[in-house]
């Protein structure tokens, strides 16, 4: 398959720049997969997963939780505010995360803007979970 | 006399060589967590430059592009996001920026204010501005989440119209001896049109530019806080580092000229005593 450029970039540091021959990202309307020659296009990333596949055919999943990506004809950009590879995720935490989330969804039943953080949170550490145990 | 203010003398030469010691392991650690900063500040702009280039190019694409980020109202009231060190001894570094922030507004009422670090929260408390929010010791290992919770604040108390300008103060790092102190308009967004650029190609938006547009905001402030954020902290300790190598430099030549003294001093005492010597011999 023909190899195209992808980076994927976090506000904490480039993540990876390099070949790939396929992409999967989860965007907020749908999963969507780009291939070399794809034409223009930009969505809006939700909570997901974000598939690659490198030049030699070895598969990398990463845990993505919101960010843009971008196909331009010179290259694939994903900016995520969070980006982790799925041997990279600490589980321990991401657990820890998810009960503290499962509890404050209970704590401000009547705080709209403290449940809808809660709830996010929530989504994230289930994503990053689950993204582990997929390596 | 003289024995007694060589006494005083050796006893200087002890306390500013003491005083040296702090200084020089201060600079010591500076240099080295100067080194990570940077590394950290660089990290982080690839982000913000690429989104910055990606609203530029969907600010060409939306149509209707005065959207409540963009547009501009009659500046009321204001919001400063102000970042400052958590500790001294370094130079002008806090005094530099905290002054900058509390002489922008001119005659206007007084801003609120998002105090980042431990002297911006002290500076500006005990003058009486209205604290919004207060993060001391944030800037050595601030998180993405803690910007998002920054950006989320500041995009609401915009949208909810309870202030009409988002301002934020940090000092920019040009290098490890030049640090310079700067404001930056952070809402409404000063719309990059002149920036954007003509439609080259049918790009597809998913959903729309307009929603793809909308989605970018948050995360461009919270991007330009973390960089601002690692930005400040590398050029407090660059400025740390050259305060505390000029004081090095000082105590250095202080102990020069003191033992300068101090050996003339004893000189003077060892001439005395021959001149004694010598005339009591004389005499005899």
């Amino acid at each position: 398959m023909t190899p195209f450029k992808l980076k994927i970039i976090t506000p904490e540091r480039v993540l990876y720049d390099g070949e790939v021959t396929s992409v999967i990202v989860r965007t907020t309307v749908g999963d969507k997969g780009i291939l070399a020659h794809h034409e223009p296009y930009v969505a809006a990333l939700g909570i997901g997963q974000t598939r690659i596949k490198t030049v030699d055919g070895a598969e990398k999943i990463g845990a993505v939780s919101s960010g843009t990506v971008e196909v331009t004809e010179e290259q694939t950009t994903i900016l995520a505010q969070s980006f982790e590879w799925a041997e990279e995720i600490d589980v321990a935490r991401a657990e820890r995360a998810r009960e503290t989330a499962e509890e404050n969804l209970n704590r401000f039943k009547d705080d709209q803007r403290k449940l809808d953080i809660a709830e996010y949170k929530l989504k994230r550490a289930i994503n990053r979970i689950s993204t582990a145990g997929m390596k | 006399m003289a024995s007694g203010n060589m006494k005083e003398i050796k006893r200087r030469v002890k306390s500013v060589e003491s005083t040296m010691q702090i200084t020089k392991a201060m600079e010591l650690v500076a240099s080295s967590k100067l080194r990570k900063a940077k590394a950290r500040a660089e990290d982080a702009r690839p982000f913000f430059d690429e989104l910055y280039a990606l609203m530029c190019r969907t600010a060409g694409q939306t149509k209707g592009l005065e959207t409540v980020y963009t547009a501009k109202r009659e500046v009321k009231k204001r919001l400063y996001i102000v970042i400052a060190g958590d500790r001294g001894l370094a130079g002008g570094y806090n005094s530099n920026i905290l002054k900058l922030a509390d002489t922008a507004y001119g005659d206007a009422e007084k801003p609120k204010i998002i105090a980042i670090g431990k002297k911006s929260v002290e500076f500006f408390s005990k003058r009486g501005y209205e604290m919004t929010a207060e993060y001391p010791g944030l800037a050595e290992t601030i998180k993405v989440a803690d910007a998002a919770d920054i950006s989320q604040t500041a995009v609401d108390m915009y949208l909810s119209k309870e202030v009409d300008e988002v301002r934020i103060f940090f000092t920019q790092f040009i290098s490890p001896l030049t640090q310079n102190p700067l404001s930056m308009q952070v809402l409404p967004i000063v719309a990059p049109v002149g920036n954007a650029q003509p439609v080259s190609r049918i790009v597809d938006y998913d959903p729309s530019p307009e929603a793809v547009f909308a989605r970018i905001i948050p995360r461009m402030i919270t991007s330009l806080i973390v960089c601002a954020v690692n930005e400040s902290y590398a050029s407090e300790l660059g400025a740390r580092r050259t305060a505390m190598e000029n004081a090095t430099d000082n105590a250095q030549e202080m102990i020069d000229t003191l033992s300068l003294a101090y050996n003339r001093a004893r000189q003077e005492k060892i001439t005395n005593e021959l001149n004694e010597i010598v005339s009591g011999a004389n005499a005899l």
